[in-house]
């Protein structure tokens, strides 16, 4: 609870779902690929070899990120029971409140003798 | 499975990705003779589906989360409000029963003493013409008139102190006093008359008995003869001094 208003305070704008790059086949396919060429010309084999290394470390970088994006969602600190749970328990909590309230607002009104 | 939060799952798969991937890019660079065959190649290929797969259904079960959050949120707040308000409410209530405690206290005292008066009621004509006779001689203050010299003064004075219960338990000799003739002359309203040495007398029972001479309270007694006992014993003459002294 405390972290996710901590992190609604950090970032401005809420992060949604939509925020988090989970694309990670298309990378894996292409570094796949590019592992799997075999050039026979020796300067296009390291070219091919540093560029295949800067995909690997985007890959990681990719991760690394989708895990921070994960951690600022809001409400996944719960799984989808448990946050419904949650959710009838709150909405239990503020009837029993209003009730509350109705009760002693409505409760033994002093009659005050009209003059 | 079901006890680990989404966030908890989501990074789960993104781990399980992770390390998908790197043992099938670490299968692809190895030499030919370590590789793994092609059927478990395929099964990691899938698994490896699989789990993005899974991750793209979690992250669509977190956005369902987050539109619950958000209905949570507004929940919470209204709680908060309501939560504000029984605060408010209760400290309301308090107030009312401290003002209403304090009330009853105060209307309890007043019963108590018009219970106390209606027991014992004392003419209001009464209670004037004492406060008009300790006015008159001057027993709570002196004469405007009192200047330096004059032998009118509030009670008590020591002549009168002498006269009074205590100067008589005290067993002084009442030495005539000098001033004492003067001084019955000024007060207009009440004299104070020099009693006899024992007027007043103790007995074991701890009740008071005075003996009225007869003289100089005449006056007085018809004054009064309407009133109740204890009220003639303050009212006579010679003991108005001793009463006013112990008020």
């Amino acid at each position: 609870m405390q972290d996710i208003s901590d992190q609604h305070e950090s970032t401005p704008s809420t992060w949604t779902v939509d925020d988090v790059d989970v694309e990670f086949l298309p990378l894996i396919y292409e570094i796949i690929r590019s592992l799997e060429k075999d050039p026979h010309d020796t300067t296009q084999k390291t070219r091919d070899s540093q560029d295949t290394t800067q995909k690997i470390l985007e890959l990681q970088r990719k991760l690394e990120k989708a895990r921070e994006q994960i951690r600022k969602l809001p409400g996944i600190e719960y799984n989808s029971e448990e946050q419904l749970k949650q959710l009838d328990v709150l909405r239990n909590q503020l009837r029993l409140k209003r009730e509350l309230l109705h009760k002693y607002r409505n409760m033994c009104t002093f009659e005050i003798p009209k003059a | 499975m079901s006890n680990i939060s989404t966030g908890e799952k989501l990074i789960a798969l993104i781990d399980d990705i992770e390390l998908i991937s790197k043992e099938i890019l670490e299968n692809t660079i190895a030499m030919k003779h370590q590789k793994m065959a092609g059927g478990e190649q395929v099964q990691l290929t899938e698994l490896l589906v699989n789990k993005d797969n899974e991750l793209k259904a979690s992250l669509e079960r977190a956005r369902e989360q987050a539109r619950v959050e958000l209905k949570m949120d507004a929940l919470k707040n209204e709680v908060e409000r309501q939560d504000c308000h029984i605060r408010n409410l209760q400290r309301q209530l308090k107030e009312a029963e401290q003002i209403l405690a304090t009330a009853i206290y105060q209307a309890r005292q007043k019963l108590a003493s018009i219970a106390k008066a209606n027991k014992r009621p004392v003419p209001s004509e009464d209670l004037i013409k004492f406060a008009h006779r300790i006015s008159s001689s001057h027993a709570v203050c002196a004469p405007l008139t009192w200047q330096q010299g004059d032998p009118r003064r509030p009670y008590p004075t020591d002549i009168e102190m002498r006269q009074g219960l205590l100067g008589r338990l005290s067993n002084l000799p009442m030495a005539p006093q000098p001033g004492l003739a003067d001084l019955h002359s000024l007060p207009p309203g009440a004299e104070p008359t020099v009693s006899t040495q024992n007027q007043f007398s103790w007995h074991p029972s701890g009740d008071l008995h005075m003996n009225v001479p007869g003289q100089g309270s005449v006056a007085m007694e018809t004054r009064n003869h309407k009133t109740e006992e204890d009220v003639e014993v303050m009212s006579t003459d010679s003991s108005s001094s001793s009463s006013s002294d112990s008020q």
